[in-house]
This record gives C-alpha cells, structure tokens and sequence, in this order.
C-alpha cells in the first residue's frame, strides 16, 4: 500500500527521480522549443534561403547560396524571394525568344562559366565536389553532364522541372561542342541560367540546431585559416584572461576580505571606498587600462579584476562578520592570542562559506569575459564570435557562446559537487546528494516518491 | 485530611553541612570581586547592568548565580571570565586583577561553541596546543579528557553528528583540559532538554568531584542550582545587585532523591520568594468566553 504524493506541493521537495527527471526537462524544453521552430515548416519561417542562385544582367545586388529573402511581401517596396525568381525568367525568357528568331544573344564565356557555376551548390550540398570545387569549371562542367544525362540524380537539393529542363538543354549545347571541359570551348552564346531556388527558412540568427552543431564541429575541429589560433587555443586564452583575473582578485581580496571582516580598522579603512569604486563599470575604465596596460592580455586581465576585486572585498568582508562571535570569545578562554584568533578560528571558520562566495564570484568573472576580450587587440573566443558574427555567421556564433557557458556552469557544478568533500564537517553536509552528473544513475533504483506505510529511520548516534 | 504542611527555615544547618561549610570558608579565596559595576549607555539614557556586587569565591566551591530574567547575570560572569569589562569596581583571580580572557579561566556556554570544523579530540586539543605543546603527549592528555566526560569512541566525530548534550560534555572536557583555576559556566544546559539536563547535572557533579576545579555556574532554574551548588548568589534586577547568598542546607553527596527533602524544598520556596516576590507575577485573568457544554466541564 502506498500512497503517490503530488507532483505540487507547496514547499516540499520532490523525489530525487522527479528532481532528476526536471533538472533534464529544463534543460530539454528549451532545445525542444528551438527544434519546433526550426523543424516543423509551418512555424514561422519567415524567409527563403537560396538553395540555387543566379546572377541577373545588370543588377549589382548579387544572392549567393545560404542568402535569405523574405518570404512574403509586406510592403510594395520590399524585394522578396518570388520577385528574384520571376526577375530572373524574363531575363531567360529573352534567351529564348532570341534564340527562337534565329538570333541568339552573345554573351562572353566568362558570363557562361559563371551560370555554369550556379550548379555547383547542388554537387556541393550532395557532397560530389568539395567545398573547394566551388570555382573548379572542369568538375562542374562534368556535372552538368552527370545531372542532364540523369546519372546522377540531386536529392539534397532536388531540381526543379523547369531546371531540370535548363540543364538538358544547355548541356546539348555544351556537349555540342565538348564532353569534357575546355576553357576556350565555352560558347559565347547566351546559355539560360538556373531558376533560383530557395526552402522556408528562420532568419538568420536562428540557425536550426542541427547546423549549429555540425558548424561547431567543424569549427572546433578545423582550422580555417591556419594565421590565425585554433578554436581550442582561443578557448585556452579566454580562461587564462578569467583565471588570471580572477586568480589575482583573490590574491589581494581574500586578505583585504578578511582584514575587513575581523578589524574594524580595516574595515572603515577599506569598505566605504570599495563600496563606491564597485558601482564605477569596470568597462568603462577599459580606455585607461589599455592606456596603462597596452593592448594585449594585460588590460584584459586587469579589466576582469577590476571587475571581480570589489565586489569580492566586500562579499568576503561580510563572510567574515558573520562567523559566530561566540567562537572568538569561546577560543579566547582557551588562551587564544590575536594571531590563533585569526589563523585557528576566523579562518578555518569561514572557509566553507568562502568557497560558496568565492564560486559565485567565479561566474561573475566570466560575465567580464567578452567585454575583456573586445578591448585593445580583440582575442580569445570573444573575437571569433565578433568576426563571425559581422558576416551574420551564427552558426558559428552560437556554438562559442554557448561553450563559454558550458564551462562556467560545469565548473561551478564540479566545485559545488566537491564542496561536501572539502568540508564534511559542515552540517549543511550531512546527507548531501552525491555528484549532479551521478544522481542520474541513483534514478531507476529510486523508491522516494512513495510514502511507505512503514517509515524507516536513520540510526543516530545514541548516548 | 488536608495537614498543614510546615518547612524548616532554610537557614537551619545539620551538624554535617555546617560542618562542611566551615571547612570551605578556611579553604583559600580563589576570586574576589569587589564593588563591581556595570552601566550600559544607551539612547534611553544610563542603565546600570550591576550595581556594586561584592562576593568572594573560595577554593573548591560550587557556586550557582540566579536572579530574574534582566538582572545581569551573564554580564557578570563575562566580566569576570575577561570577556567584557566593568565600568567600576575590579576582580581578582588569586590575588591578581583580571584585565582580559585567559586561559586560567575556562568558560562553557549555552551554545556549545565548539569549532566545528575539528573533531572531538582536536577540540579538546586546542587549547593545549595554543599552550605551545603539541605531540603524542597532548593527544593522550585529550583522550583521557574525553574519557573523564564518557564520551570514549568519539574522539574523531565532528560536532555536528553528536547530540546536544554530547556537545556541553566535550565543551566541558575542552575547557577543563587547560587546567583552569575556575570554570564558568554560562546557563550551559538551557538548551537540553529535561531528561539531558538531568543527567548532564549529574556528569557535572561527577566531574566536578573528581576534577580540582573551582565552577561558578549561571542558571535560571531554581532546581539546578539547589541540587549542584554549595553558595548560591541570588540577583535582582533593576539594577543588577545582590539580593541575598544562600548557603544550601542540603547534604552532600547530593542525588535526584533529594528533590523532595525538607531542606531542599525549604530552600527552593525561598528562592521563589526572592526571584518571583508576590505580586511581581500579574497573573491576568482571561476574559470568560465558555465553549463547552455542562457535561464535559474539567473542574
């Protein structure tokens, strides 16, 4: 017999298995959320990504593949994706019409290999040539002849009918004059160029999940350009400016902290001008600290402790107040001097609570993180994220910010899951839930979210 | 059938208890404290915390102070453990005036106080170690302490897995292990409950006979103080002065049993009278609303 308890009750805690079951949810709904929008078409989707391009003569505004157009016009003036498409027919259509009155327009064959071109996504996004073979003419011209011949058929980006029936056309053209690529062998006649096609798509700061992840990859994994650092070296750099900053914060703060908290001298001394600097932006001091420091990690550094360093004196500070006064007076009976009060009770005492403050403090650090890094000589993952953010690459943009909060939040959770650890003594310990990564595991054999009609109890320690 | 009930005067002595008292008066002055005074400035106005207490100590001796709620009876154990400091007057330790906290004088108080962050028996250690000596000689020192308070097998428990009553014994053990000359104790089972503190009494007098220490002990329990102590210093409040010492007719060696005998029950009516004279109690009369109907009346 037993008896489920609610799911909302006021106040009191769930079962571990339902604890872990939200602690999963909360972060699955959010990503569920973005897979919704990004997956099902007929949630918003606003624009159209081009999945096949095409230049049109005389206009200078030039779409490439991954270029978005919206979808639906909202005002007479705006260029949407359907006004691309018909501009480009009328301008085939007057191919054809020359062509039909036995005067077909010229061209250059450069004009022509650049409509040969516009195949190349296809063969690109099938994964027939690399992503270098964008300008090779003699693989894209092997396959026009592969697509018209129907020996290799596109699926990613399947051609439209009226493509279909450009590609036959032009390649018996072509093929005319040379199965295979000959630079000088391009006709200067006017080939009709591929309709642009497109797919639904987000705008381009919500870029779906799955290319999120395979653009990180990639990213992580290559490197793009072999002048500039690695992903993972930039990822170094950044944690060397928060550590740095926050390592020399706590040099100089967890005394001055201390200090503050057991003298009163100190603590008139130092707090109210502490508490003044603190609301100053420490980026708005990044001018002077280039100033000072030049443009390299320095300034940087200095930008996350000046960032860190006042709140830190203060929080430690207030720590220390609060250490039970009746302990000082207890060790003082015990013929403890100044120097025992401060090295056997004050700081042993505080300890525990000085790893919460200092944990919390941490993640502040890295809030100053990407302002640091856009000082002087941009660096780390912060100028990855700006470059890439400039040519509206987000998908390269998301995966960065989010390692930067991954590493934040892991570090804390490994720091919190190591605090039981450290201080075993404290009573906040006893009883603690093991590491947040593990109670996973402690889920299937879970029996708590029943009462039981006989209620065991813990054995204590008797008298 | 009701018979008067006469108690002797609490002044009356058996042969063996004044016999027993004149002995301690021989016995050495271990404190004095003469003419001390206290007064707190506060946005009221002056309040004076003790006014002019005189009362000496001697070697051996257990002595309870009592006194209303408000009447200064922490404040003046802390002046007198160094902890705080009096506007007037002076204490001598010995013959030597106190002027801060020392290790000669050990304290326990209410709550617990242990350093939570050592184990029984480093807590038991700190003080001694504090004293410049460390080794295996200090540690065995701290282990027979913890035997002293039976507390042998948890020597290397934190506080915060003992109970409370397990926590006063290793404060107990903590400050006796200094060898103090005089060990206060500041209401240090106000926190047990009944039965704890019960026992805790008689550990403390176990201890206390055992032990070559001097314990001035503040509670606000009449009983406590009737059943552990030899003196007790009866305050009053408003100000804090001494309103009368009571040598406690009851025998030793003293036991729960003795609860109810003449002398005790003589002397704890006295104590009532001096802390809760008649008519400082208003005991207000609830406004009569009856809600219960004629056959389930109680009195």
């Amino acid at each position: 017999m037993s008896i489920e308890k609610p799911w909302f009750a006021i106040r009191k805690p769930l079962s571990p298995q339902r604890q872990t079951l939200l602690t999963l949810c909360s972060f699955l709904l959010p990503i569920a959320v973005w897979c919704v929008v990004s997956y099902v078409p007929f949630i918003w989707h606003p624009d159209m990504v081009v999945t096949i391009s095409a230049d049109r003569s005389d206009v200078t505004t030039v779409y490439s593949v991954g270029d978005r157009l919206p979808r639906d016009k909202e005002s007479e003036n705006d260029f949407v994706f359907e006004d691309f498409v018909e501009a480009v027919r009328v301008q085939n259509e007057s191919v054809l019409e020359a062509r039909e009155a036995n005067d077909p327009l010229v061209t250059t064959s450069r004009t022509n290999k650049k409509v040969l071109r516009h195949l190349a996504p296809v063969g690109i996004a099938e994964g027939w040539l690399t992503r270098d073979q964008a300008t090779d003419d003699a693989a894209i011209y092997q396959l026009w002849g592969d697509i018209a011949t129907g020996e290799r058929v596109p699926t990613s980006v399947p051609l439209s009918e009226e493509n279909k029936e450009i590609v036959a056309e032009n390649w018996a053209i072509l093929s005319g004059i040379s199965e295979t690529y000959e630079s000088k062998k391009i006709p200067k006649e006017a080939l009709r160029t591929l309709v642009p096609q497109g797919k639904p798509s987000n705008p381009v700061f919500v870029p779906p999940p799955h290319e999120v992840v395979a653009t990180g990859w990639y990213d992580w994994t290559h490197q793009r350009d072999p002048s500039k650092p690695s992903m993972p070296e930039r990822y170094v750099h950044s944690l060397k400016i928060v550590f740095g900053g926050f390592l020399l914060s706590c040099l100089i703060g967890i005394p001055l902290g201390i200090l503050g908290g057991t003298y009163d001298f100190f603590a008139k001394l130092i707090e109210p001008f502490t508490d003044f600097f603190r609301y100053m932006p420490a980026p708005a001091f990044s001018t002077v600290l280039v100033a000072i420091l030049s443009v390299y990690d320095a300034p940087k550094i200095g930008l996350v402790f000046l960032g860190t360093f006042f709140q830190m004196v203060l929080v430690l500070s207030n720590t220390t107040k609060m250490l039970d006064r009746s302990l000082l007076e207890a060790a003082q009976t015990l013929g403890a001097k100044s120097r025992h009060l401060m090295f056997r009770v004050i700081v042993p005492g505080i300890l525990p609570k000085l790893y919460n403050d200092l944990r919390i403090l941490l993640g502040w650090s890295w809030t100053w993180l990407v302002i640091a890094e856009l000082i002087g000589t941009k660096s780390g993952l912060t100028e990855f994220i700006e470059t890439q953010g400039r040519f509206r690459n987000f998908d390269s943009v998301y995966p960065s910010i989010i390692v930067i909060g991954l590493t934040g939040y892991i570090t804390d959770q490994i720091l919190a899951s190591l605090r039981p650890v450290f201080f075993s003594w404290d009573p906040e310990h006893s009883g603690k839930k093991p590491l947040w990564i593990f109670r996973g595991f402690f889920w299937l054999v879970d029996q708590d979210c029943y009462d039981r009609t006989t209620p065991e109890r813990k054995p204590l320690i008797s008298q | 059938m009701t018979e008067e009930f006469h108690l002797p005067s609490y002044r009356e002595q058996s042969p063996k208890v004044s016999a027993r008292f004149k002995k301690l008066y021989e016995r050495r002055i271990k404190m004095e404290i003469k003419g001390l005074s206290k007064t707190f400035q506060t946005s009221k106005g002056t309040t004076t915390a003790l006014n002019k207490i005189d009362f000496s100590i001697h070697h051996r001796e257990f002595v309870s102070v009592l006194g209303p709620s408000g009447c200064g009876k922490s404040t003046l154990i802390r002046i007198l453990a160094g902890l705080d400091f009096p506007t007037g007057g002076e204490v001598l330790l010995e013959g030597k005036p106190v002027t801060g906290p020392g290790s000669d004088r050990g304290m326990v108080f209410q709550g617990y106080t242990l350093f939570p962050w050592l184990t029984v028996k480093k807590n038991v250690m700190f003080g001694l170690e504090l004293s410049g000596r460390s080794g295996s000689a200090v540690e065995s020192e701290a282990r027979s302490w913890i035997n002293i308070v039976g507390l042998s097998g948890f020597e290397d428990s934190y506080p915060s897995q003992l109970s409370g009553g397990m926590k006063q014994r290793v404060a107990i053990a903590r400050s006796l292990a200094n060898n103090p000359s005089i060990l206060f104790m500041d209401e240090p089972f106000g926190a047990l409950d009944a039965q704890t503190r019960a026992q805790m009494q008689s550990y403390l007098l176990q201890i206390w006979k055992n032990v070559d220490v001097t314990i001035m002990f503040v509670t606000h329990d009449l009983d406590e103080a009737i059943y552990l102590s030899d003196r007790i210093l009866v305050l009053k409040a408003n100000p804090g002065e001494v309103n009368e010492v009571i040598e406690v007719p009851v025998p030793r060696p003293r036991s729960p049993e003795q609860f109810i005998t003449p002398e005790f029950l003589a002397t704890r009516q006295r104590l009532e009278e001096l802390i809760h004279p008649k008519g400082a109690i208003e005991e207000k009369e609830l406004p009569v609303v009856r809600m219960v109907s004629a056959e389930d009346e109680v009195e």
